[in-house]
């Protein structure tokens, strides 16, 4: 057992069990205030530059290895996926045997190639006429969230095709997202639903103004800044906006209006709508090469 | 630390990662999917004790921090906090129970997650406590649970138990 003397005219030596005891609250407290300080400069914009080309080098590292991993493990993710499901899968196994019966497989592959065709093509020529003459990049969608607090997809395109953050990305159906990193040879995108994506549209014959906001992955949009009184019908499409320093450009499919309805002395209508994009099944994509405020 | 043990530390950190956004991320119930960053900074605290927990959580946040579109810093912040607290609330027991270490881990990483979650509310994302913790918590907590073994084995070999310091030739 360790002994401490006092020497006269001194303090007392601290204890070195005492010296133990408090090294590793200095340790824990010295990580705190790094990791706060952190959080401070990326919460305030200050290091957002430096923090997003550490996170891009990284993604650079990362990407090859992982692309390679999911390649070979997908069967594993795939098994226990199914496994977590097996409810959902038995069911829907039930179903596709009484499909298989009614259809050969040929029929089904080419049904299938058809669809997929159709989705490209779809691609190619845009519904809507106010984007048709932003350039784009097709992109294949790679992987979905990389955490449980943000609702996004990965691409496989970046900055070697033109990439860059802040670029609006759409199916054929409508408005998916935007790039909020881009390193090389991959891409992150922000999905409207994430909880901090925002989006400005424009609704019904005198093209009002509102707020799309997002809840999570999987939940319904929610409408803001709807005044009471507004008719909004069942499936009233959004769209948009375009205004000036918006982050999208105008006249893209964002939503349609699920629900409508309004609480007495209430500011504004409680309204929710569905992406226009099936933001569960996405495959291919395009990333518009246009920028906010070009 | 040593040299071999910092290189041992990120090469599990590393494969953590990469088996996390290769794999894991892919099994999605609910919006969700399991995420063992909490539970590999948990492991470090029971594995280490307090303070090598607290530097690996906060390393292993930190990789996971550049590899997530969220606030930069914030998974280091909970991941220091949920190793050194594994640490401090477990040195103390006697191991010999086999659920300690399940039972241990999915605390510390549903406790991380609601702080992380607290957080990023207080940061002005209120939809992170009332949206996104919920499905988090119900797939992250039991997947740290049955990932426990090979994850405190990883652990425990990147951060092997330190060397008793010199005392002189004194002995006890």
């Amino acid at each position: 057992m360790a002994r401490t003397m006092t020497r006269p005219g001194r303090a007392p030596a601290m204890a070195p069990r005492q010296r133990r005891r408090r090294r590793p609250r200095a340790t824990l407290l010295l990580l705190v205030v790094a990791s706060i300080t952190l959080v401070t400069l990326d919460y305030r914009g200050n290091m957002r530059g430096t923090i997003d080309g550490a996170r891009r080098v990284a993604h650079d590292a990362f990407d090859p290895v992982q692309g390679a991993v999911r390649d070979v493990l997908r069967p594993v993710g795939s098994f226990v996926g199914g496994a977590l499901h097996y409810g959902a899968v038995t069911e829907q196994n039930a179903k596709l045997r009484t499909e298989l019966r009614r259809l050969q497989n040929e029929q089904l592959a080419q049904a299938d190639l058809r669809r997929r065709l159709a989705a490209l093509a779809a691609l190619e020529h845009l519904p809507w006429a106010s984007v048709d003459s932003i350039p784009t990049v097709a992109a294949t969608v790679v992987a979905g969230a990389s955490s449980d607090f943000a609702a996004t997809i990965t691409l496989d395109v970046g900055t070697a095709q033109g990439v860059a953050s802040g670029m609006p990305v759409v199916s054929g159906d409508g408005l998916v997202g935007s790039v909020v990193l881009a390193s090389s040879h991959h891409c992150t995108v922000r999905l409207i639903t994430d909880i901090r994506s925002q989006v400005g549209v424009r609704y019904g014959p005198a093209g009002s103004e509102a707020l799309v906001a997002g809840k999570g992955a999987g939940r319904a949009l929610e409408v803001d800044d709807v005044p009471p009184g507004t008719a909004l019908a069942r499936g009233e499409p959004l769209v948009t906006s375009g205004l000036q320093n918006a982050l999208y450009p105008g006249g893209i499919p964002v939503a349609t209006v699920v629900s409508s309805s309004v609480t007495a002395s209430a500011t504004q209508q409680q309204v929710t709508a569905r992406p226009a994009a099936d933001l569960a099944r996405l495959q291919y994509v395009d990333v518009l090469l246009w920028e906010p405020g070009s | 630390m040593k040299v071999t043990d910092l290189v041992r530390a990120s090469v599990v950190v590393v494969v953590a990662v990469v088996l996390q956004h290769g794999v894991l991320d892919a099994v999605v119930v609910a919006g969700a999917h399991p995420d063992v960053t909490l539970a590999l900074a948990a492991a470090g605290g029971y594995v280490a004790g307090p303070e090598r927990g607290a530097a690996f959580g906060f390393a292993t946040g930190l990789v996971a921090d550049l590899l997530v579109p969220t606030t930069f810093g914030l998974t280091a912040l909970v991941g220091s906090v949920v190793g050194y607290a594994t640490g401090v609330a477990t040195q103390g027991l006697v191991r010999s129970s086999w659920w300690l270490a399940p039972v241990a881990l999915a605390t510390a990483t549903g406790a991380g997650l609601t702080g992380y979650a607290t957080l990023g509310a207080m940061l002005g994302q209120p939809g992170m406590l009332r949206a996104d913790l919920g499905p988090a918590l119900a797939l992250s907590t039991p997947a740290a649970a049955v990932l426990a073994g090979p994850v405190l084995r990883a652990v425990a070999w990147a951060l092997p138990p330190a060397a008793p310091a010199y005392d002189g030739g004194r002995g006890r």
